[in-house]
């Protein structure tokens, strides 16, 4: 299934090419949603790659990469909203 | 299978690609925030459900159902971050473009006041 591998390095692809968005981005609101949808294409990747190379502890690094990309969304929105 | 599984993964990488577009391509803070649930949700339920299938077929029951947890975790969080972010957006001082057309949230912070 190499099909896997393909979807992966796509999904990496537009990761890197999100980078864009947080370089550039005009406000931080912006950088902190490019960086959760980095975080989430990355598990996504891992996901595939752990079911290609048959090893099941990328499954636990890609849940937790999504858990982290999470909590940092939800705190860098309770920083900005000046109740933290 | 492989057919299924192909299916799956050219969905999510269709709508994963659409959302990649958006965020770079839209004008607005707001209208990239929606792009990004875009990616979040449909992007990776494809990818999610192709790679399920791929392991229920061949044979490994805990591994499809880890996956489908992590899935289901994405996807149940997201909507969360997203209604965090764009409240925190709003009352840091970021405002829509010119087009915008009703402004119910700041008539309601005015109000609140």
């Amino acid at each position: 299934m190499i099909e896997l591998i393909y979807a992966g390095v796509f999904y990496i692809l537009l990761s890197i090419v999100l980078i864009y968005r947080v370089a550039k981005g005009p406000n931080v609101v912006d950088r902190a949603v490019a960086s959760d949808s980095i975080d989430i294409m990355t598990s996504v990747a891992l996901i595939l790659f752990s079911l290609y190379s048959g090893r099941g502890i990328y499954l636990d690094i890609a849940l937790i990469i999504a858990l982290l990309g999470f909590i940092g969304t939800v705190l860098i929105s309770r920083y900005l909203e000046g109740r933290l | 299978m492989r057919i299924i599984v192909d299916i799956f993964l050219i969905f999510g990488c269709f709508f994963a690609f659409a959302g990649t577009v958006g965020i770079i391509r839209m004008p607005d803070s707001f209208c990239r925030m929606q792009s990004s649930t875009n990616i979040a949700t449909l992007g990776t339920l494809g990818a999610v459900l192709g790679g399920a299938v791929y392991s229920f077929w061949s044979g490994n029951i805990g591994t499809g159902v880890k996956v489908l947890v992590i899935g289901m975790f994405i996807v149940l969080t997201n909507p969360i971050a997203g209604h965090a972010i764009c409240k925190a957006a709003y009352k840091y001082g970021i405002r829509p473009d010119k087009k915008f057309v009703c402004d119910d949230y700041g008539r309601d912070i005015a109000d609140g006041k």
